[in-house]
């Protein structure tokens, strides 16, 4: 199936898109959409990105307290980011992974925190973090 | 890559590990990810240390 313009049904399009970067696009009810960035990291020991997409670099802040570089910048703040992240104790402790009321979160760029249940900040063995928009 | 980028930040230091496959080149990156007017270094990554237990204490020396 190709791409098709009408001018009365508007454009459609093939049910799957593969675009120039490599990322698919699939069609369908409703419609599925790629993210627009990806990454996932090491947060302990020497700090490492492990893979991914559209995001130029991860600062390392501090103790479990990261920032996410976008290579190119979202179009506008209301991106959906989600992170998780991999707890470094073993389980012994309750750890999040998540974005902070006062972290940054712009176009550019959006912080993630790594937490214990008592409030100080830990590092996660891995984090993974996805945006939509 | 083999390079990180520091720079001073409230009075420790942050560390930008760059990704390598983001088409652009280490200068590109500090300057977008590095805060305006903030001094950095490029520096390779065996001069970071991995034991992170003091991480917070750490500092930029330029």
């Amino acid at each position: 199936m190709s791409i098709t313009i009408d001018g009365g049904a508007g454009i459609t399009f093939p049910d799957t898109v593969q675009q120039t970067n490599g990322m698919t696009m699939t069609g369908g009810n409703p419609k599925y959409y790629a993210a627009r960035a990806w990454v996932n990291f090491n947060g302990t020991g020497t700090v490492t990105i492990r893979a991914a997409v559209n995001v130029s670099s991860i600062t390392d802040n501090g103790t479990g307290d990261y920032t996410i570089n976008f290579t190119t910048a979202m179009p506008d703040v209301n991106y959906a980011a989600v992170v998780v992240g991999q707890q470094n104790d073993g389980g012994s402790t309750n750890q999040t992974t998540q974005l902070f009321d006062g972290g940054v979160y712009t176009t550019s760029r959006f912080d993630v925190f790594g937490q214990s249940s008592n409030g100080s900040n830990v590092d996660s063995a891995i984090v993974c973090a996805v945006v939509f928009r | 890559m083999d390079h990180r980028i520091v720079y001073p930040r409230n009075g420790g230091v942050a560390i930008i590990v760059p990704a390598a496959n983001c088409g652009l080149t280490l200068e590109q990156i500090a300057a977008k990810d590095v805060p305006a007017g903030v001094p950095y270094k490029i520096v390779h990554v065996s001069e970071i240390p991995s034991d992170r237990t003091f991480r917070d204490a750490w500092e930029y020396t330029s």
